[in-house]
């Protein structure tokens, strides 16, 4: 170790002294870690939604449905009916204001031979709309369309042969409410419920408004709630039809707003089937037990049972008729004992799929927890390559490399004492950037001692490449450009700004290679996976063996090169 | 030991000069040293010895092996083939130990610009393993030796060029070496920090420092050498003291202008004294050996024919010039 502290001291002063050095080497590290840094910092803001809420609709709004029936007129005319008598209109025009009177609920065009289209109206009820637009539903989908004029147009171009315009109010399944998690919700406060912790969603009155939002970059995704979104959620045989419309172009934008609309629907989706079960284990309940039904009164089985019993006892004088009974209660008790069966079944059955999203780091990490360790980790390839390379390349550019060899000092002191200082400039740094990440910014480190130890591995092989291009260089100047133009494709091989396993399994290879590959997977396995020694000892042991493989390269070539 | 001279064409030429005048092994004498770069000679065959307390000139023209042999002596790079003693022991100089006993000061002034001339030479002396308590004094002596102990806490970058070399050379000394290796000590220097050096240099060899030196400049060789080798392609074709070598390769002249030119008179009294006379345009020149000795009896013989008379003697420079003239390179 003889003349190692003198050189260190004299190259620790010479940075101290050099003003482009200390910018270079001490300062820049910790300002660009500092951009990009505050770059990924995470402050918790939600995802901006846009959403557009078909299934609300403004009282007194007209909604157009149009049906394709084949006979339209004789169909709208049998529904109408229901209302009792039918309204006949001369153009759309009456018809329209007769429905915003409110002097129908419903008006229709429809084809009529001989006169050509027919506007006609009728009183119906909303329960007789929801009838009528069931009944059209089983021979064609009824179709929404959000103004007149579009609605119009399907009618001529012959898409429908029968077009309902009606007051909001009458529309069927529209705006209805549903009972879920201790509250009664309508379609936008369901929604905003389930997603408040990680989105924050503003409404838009269409999709097109929603979509140039989108376009615009104020919302990261478009959810569109379609019409009667609550009245298929509650009904047993339907699927209520979410679309979702993402800015792709961004792809981890994409990708994070997905996650979460997939997140928060899976929460009411959960929510909405338990519910559904709930019903349906109730409706079994009460078939057997009999009571009060959702307002209706049911004679339980259990109790017709019990009636045939107490029959058969009066019958006692007549076995023959007491024998069909028991056909009757035995059909009962077989009934009864299968319903038991049935609900004991639903009460025990839970959902088939339980999604409990959790972190391996023993908390929900956030974007910011999880570019801490990439972030330091090129960090220390960037300021270790530059330092090795700049420290060891100013003797040559001093011209004292002849002078240094004929001094008694030891034959690792001039490459070792540039290791050691080197490493420790950048361990410090690396240190101090994780100490404000974590105890300042908050971000997330599960062990750091290990960490500490990983950082000086990382240090130890960044700088052995440093020491390999001053090797190739002569002046400082040079060594500079070799490092970046060797730090910087690096930085795209290892796996911290694209995930290595969506790479080509050539690039895979090569990021196999990269010591920082190895730095970024101990150091993230450390601080957000919770690994312990054993975990990332083999990634310890390959970033100190690419370190040696270097020191011990760049001290041959160093020892080969001509003076 | 015999010098070898080649003449115009090629012919080798005994010239029967004594290079080593004690007769005795040299602190640090070389053998038949050859090495090839590339296939091309740096060094033929070199054979020369140095001893204590003089300091031995390398010139020649560039490319000629100088820096070369100084870089083997110092142990920089390795030798191709032939023996190299130090105190008549036959060495390898690239092995540490010997590297403690020799000074190195390269051809570019090496020190590390943004420490101070102290801590330059506090620093060498450390890493010759020196004790920090005698470090400190080392330093202080050479600062005040080489004339730098007001400016001892500047940071040398800021040094003017001629003290910069002057620390280099302080810097040469820190471990206080027997051997001592220039290479070019004064080139690009201004003739006021040139002569500062070479008083460095000349008290050097007083206090017995061997010292090898390579240089351009003539008139350094002639002042601070003892004896002098001229090496081209690799090979030494000269070797002598500054005096030697300057009467074997130029001469010096007496130039007269004579009121009549007698060259019946003038072939009478060169032809006993050895001497050769031309005429040239107005004057006339005589040259040859021992001129100085003779000046007396030409101007008796040629009395008051004598309108003026210069004597003018050789330099090495035109030595040197003239012998590079005639050596195909």
């Amino acid at each position: 170790m003889r003349g190692w502290r003198s050189l260190i001291s004299k190259d620790w002063k010479t940075i101290l002294r050099n003003r482009l050095l200390l910018v270079v080497l001490i300062i820049y590290p910790f300002i660009i870690m500092g951009v990009i840094g505050a770059a990924f910092y995470d402050t918790g803001r939600p995802v901006p939604l846009g959403v557009v809420n078909l299934d609300y609709l403004e009282k007194g709004e007209i909604v157009w449905v149009g049906n394709r029936v084949g006979a339209g007129r004789l169909e709208a005319q049998r529904l109408l009916r229901a209302g009792g008598k039918i309204e006949s209109y001369n153009n759309q025009g009456e018809a329209l204001s007769a429905l915003q009177a409110e002097e129908v609920g419903i008006i229709a065009l429809t084809w009529d031979p001989p006169e050509g289209r027919k506007w006609i109206g009728s009183k119906l009820s909303r329960d007789q709309v929801a009838d009528a637009f069931s009944q059209l539903q089983l021979s064609a989908p009824l179709r929404d369309y959000d103004t007149a004029d579009i609605a119009l147009r399907s009618f001529e171009d012959g898409t429908n042969d029968l077009l309902f315009g009606l007051r909001s109010e009458y529309y069927p399944s529209l705006g209805e409410t549903l009972w879920l998690d201790g509250q009664n919700n309508d379609s936008s406060s369901l929604l905003e419920r389930f997603s408040a912790d990680v989105t924050e969603t503003i409404e838009y009155q269409s999709e097109s408004a929603a979509r140039d939002a989108l376009s615009k970059g104020r919302i990261d995704a478009v959810i569109i709630l379609p019409r009667g979104f609550i009245h298929d959620l509650k009904t047993l045989d339907r699927t209520a039809d979410i679309q979702v419309i993402l800015d792709q172009s961004n792809l981890v934008k994409a990708e994070f707003a997905e996650t979460s609309i997939r997140g928060f629907l899976s929460r009411i989706n959960e929510g909405v089937v338990r519910s559904k079960m709930a019903a349906v284990a109730v409706g079994l309940y009460s078939l057997v037990g009999g009571g009060d039904f959702f307002g209706t009164q049911i004679t339980g089985l259990r109790e017709i049972r019990d009636n045939l019993e107490s029959i058969r006892a009066a019958l006692a004088g007549n076995p023959e008729l007491q024998a069909t009974l028991d056909g009757g209660i035995e059909l009962a008790d077989t009934v009864i004992n299968d319903i038991e069966e049935a609900m004991t079944y639903l009460r025990g059955t839970a959902l088939p799929i339980s999604l409990d999203v959790s972190s391996v780091a023993g908390r929900p990490l956030s974007t910011k927890d999880a570019v801490v360790p990439s972030l330091i980790a090129l960090s220390i390839l960037w300021t270790g390559v530059l330092c090795g390379a700049i420290l060891m390349v100013g003797e040559d550019e001093e011209g004292m490399s002849q002078r240094l060899r004929l001094t008694d000092m030891g034959p690792f002191a001039l490459i070792g004492s540039k290791l050691l200082l080197a490493t420790a400039i950048v361990f410090v740094q690396s240190i101090t950037m994780l100490l404000v990440a974590v105890a300042i910014l908050g971000a997330f480190a599960s062990n750091i001692p290990l960490a500490l130890v990983v950082i000086a591995a990382t240090c130890f092989s960044c700088i052995g490449i440093g020491l390999l291009i001053a090797a190739f260089a002569r002046q400082v100047a040079g060594a500079v450009i070799l490092s970046v133009l060797i730090s910087f494709p690096l930085i795209f091989m290892t796996g911290a700004l694209f995930p290595l396993s969506q790479m080509p399994a050539f690039m895979q290879w090569i990021a196999r290679a990269v010591p920082v590959t190895y730095a970024i997977e101990a150091l993230s396995g450390v601080m957000l996976r919770g690994q312990s020694i054993a975990g990332v000892g083999w990634e310890i042991v390959v970033l100190l063996a690419f370190g040696v493989a270097f020191l011990a390269l760049s001290s041959i070539l160093f020892k080969r090169r001509a003076v | 030991m015999c010098s070898l001279f080649f003449d115009e064409v090629g012919v080798l030429l005994e010239l029967g000069i004594e290079s080593d005048p004690e007769g005795g092994c040299g602190v640090i004498s070389v053998e038949n040293l050859s090495k090839e770069f590339n296939g091309i000679k740096a060094l033929d065959r070199v054979t020369l010895q140095i001893e204590k307390g003089e300091a031995f000139g390398l010139i020649g023209p560039n490319g000629a092996g100088k820096t070369t042999l100084v870089r083997v002596l110092a142990g920089q790079i390795a030798a191709g083939a032939g023996e190299i003693y130090f105190e008549g022991e036959a060495i390898d100089p690239r092995e540490r130990r010997y590297h403690l006993n020799m000074g190195l000061v390269p051809q570019e002034a090496a020190f590390y610009g943004r420490l101070s001339a102290r801590e330059n030479l506090e620093l060498i002396g450390l890493l010759y393993g020196m004790p920090k308590a005698s470090v400190r004094p080392r330093a202080a002596e050479l600062l005040d030796w080489s004339g730098l102990t007001e400016h001892a806490e500047r940071q040398v970058r800021f040094f003017s060029q001629g003290m910069q070399q002057r620390l280099s050379l302080a810097m040469g000394l820190m471990h206080e070496p027997d051997y001592l290796y220039l290479d070019e000590p004064t080139a690009g220097l201004d003739p006021q920090a040139r002569f500062s050096l070479w008083d460095l240099i000349l008290r050097l060899s007083d206090q017995g420092t061997a010292i090898l030196m390579t240089t351009h400049n003539m008139d350094e060789a002639d002042r601070l050498c003892k004896r002098l080798a001229v090496l081209v392609n690799g090979a030494i074709r000269e070797e002598g003291t500054p005096e030697q070598i300057k009467a074997l390769l130029g001469s010096d002249r007496l130039e007269l202008t004579l009121q009549t030119v007698d060259a019946e008179l003038l072939d009478g009294l060169c032809g006993p004294l050895d001497l050769s006379w031309e005429q040239k345009v107005d004057r006339v020149v005589i040259t040859g050996s021992r001129l100085s000795e003779k000046i007396p009896r030409i101007v008796t013989a040629l009395g008051s024919n004598i309108l003026d008379l210069q004597y003018k003697e050789v330099t090495l420079e035109d030595a040197f010039l003239r012998f590079m003239g005639r050596v195909r390179i």
